[in-house]
């Protein structure tokens, strides 16, 4: 196995750019190094935990930039991102344990594009963008067009994701993720559900958006009930029918963890729990 | 092969090892320390977890190379001048160590609870044990054995050791 330790972008896109599918990044290693043990070894292994210039959260007039090598646990533990960006302080808090969000970096959740990815849905409904370097030139990307297949990303086997810029929420804006899983937040999603919804004053709905993951092969936005929601003012049957609508859009599959009728079943619930929690806060 | 150098409990260690090393098997196999254990190898139950770099992690988890030019701190790194760690004195007193596997991974994670909150909650204590498993489901004396551990270490703030 060879093995790199770049210290530039610029060399660790050159040594993918050059092995190819062949290569594995690794940052905090809490999926990789699972991989290695029982599945397989790559040929070439690049440590990219030495590119420190990609470890940071950063406020900027536009937007909130965080670096590809930020863990977890310091999204978890930053004020701005519990009181501006609640989603995804959600979806970091309640992700595995202490060990593992001490570890575990934003990059490596959004590049393995897993449909159960803890940060992806909640993301999708900040409309955020990734940013990454391939051999051709630095590209930014909504997530939405980022996530192509389970484990399949714009960045194909030589990008290297730099971080992603997240848009401010609106002042009033209500973010809410909730997950089902077996074993709470250490178990991977059984289904995830993320929303962000702005009102216009009391309950009227200015823009809603509604995120699920592992119900398909990317993680994804519910836009029918996402529109069924616009301009209304929210009430009960009216969240009913969104959450209904939500399970009609999802896509998920059977497998040892639900069968798909059972997540449907769970789309419908947590999208009825989230919509009234953001609806209760207003 | 790959050259690393690092500092485990204050001692430093240069080596030459398998860049898919994990820093479990290094710390156990090549330099010894028989503390971090080995039970899931896949990050979810926490028998292996040290401090690297002050930080709580799964050491099956990390990458032996990622710890160069690093400190690691294991459950052998705890006791100092002789003498133990309030959490470890408790784990005794309490009787909290059941068939024993599981308990240097909670006495990690609980000492980093007690470096941050002092006089914790039985929810802070919850909270951050989730990450590790005991397999005899003594969780009852573990949480006991915190609460303890704070005890000590408050009292030994107050009246010296």
């Amino acid at each position: 196995m060879e093995y790199f330790s770049p210290t530039s972008v610029e060399d660790a896109v050159s040594i993918l750019h050059k092995y190819g599918e062949r290569s594995r990044l690794i940052a905090g290693g809490t999926d990789l190094m699972v991989d290695m043990r029982f599945k397989d070894q790559p040929d070439c292994l690049v440590n990219i935990n030495r590119l420190s210039n990609l470890s940071f959260i950063k406020p900027d007039e536009d937007c909130l930039r965080i670096g590809a090598l930020t863990t977890i646990r310091e999204l978890e533990a930053n004020h701005l991102i519990k009181t501006r960006f609640r989603v995804l302080w959600n979806a970091a808090h309640q992700f595995a344990s202490l060990q593992i969000r001490n570890a575990a970096t934003i990059g490596g959740n959004i590049a393995r594009a897993s449909p159960a990815g803890e940060t992806l849905a909640p993301l999708l409904t900040l409309e955020a963008k990734a940013r990454f370097v391939t051999a051709d030139g630095e590209q930014l990307l909504p997530l939405e067009r980022f996530f192509l297949g389970p484990g399949r990303t714009a960045l194909g086997a030589g990008g290297l994701l730099t971080g992603i810029e997240v848009p401010y929420p609106d002042d009033g804006a209500r973010g809410v993720y909730l997950k089902h899983a077996v074993r709470g937040p250490m178990d991977i999603v059984v289904v995830g559900v993320a929303t962000t919804i702005t009102f216009d004053g009391r309950s009227a709905v200015n823009e809603a958006r509604i995120g699920l993951a592992a119900v398909g092969p990317t993680p994804m936005r519910a836009r029918g009930s996402e529109q069924l929601l616009q301009g209304k003012h929210l009430d009960l049957p009216l969240i009913e029918e969104a959450a209904r609508g939500a399970a009609e859009e999802a896509k998920p599959i059977s497998d040892h963890r639900a069968s798909a009728e059972y997540r449907r079943w769970i789309v419908e619930s947590l999208t009825r729990r989230a919509l009234t929690q953001a609806w209760q806060n207003v | 092969m790959i050259e690393i150098a690092l500092n485990v409990n204050g001692k430093e260690h240069h080596a030459s090892l398998q860049p898919y090393l994990s820093l479990m098997d290094f710390l156990r196999d090549m330099l010894g320390y028989k503390g971090v254990k080995v039970c899931c190898s896949t990050g979810e139950c926490g028998a292996c977890t040290v401090y690297m770099n002050g930080k709580l992690v799964n050491s099956c988890v990390t990458l032996a190379a990622a710890a160069d030019s690093g400190e690691i701190t294991t459950v052998e790194g705890l006791a100092s001048n002789g003498k133990l760690h309030p959490v470890q004195i408790a784990f005794i007193e309490t009787g909290a160590s059941q068939c024993g596997y599981c308990t240097p991974g909670f006495i990690m994670s609980a000492k980093v609870l007690l470096d941050e909150h002092p006089n914790p909650t039985v929810d802070d204590i919850k909270d951050v044990i989730s990450g590790n498993i005991c397999r005899c489901t003594g969780y009852t004396k573990i949480i006991e054995a915190i609460q303890l551990a704070a005890s000590i270490q408050l009292a030994e703030q107050v009246y010296g050791d």
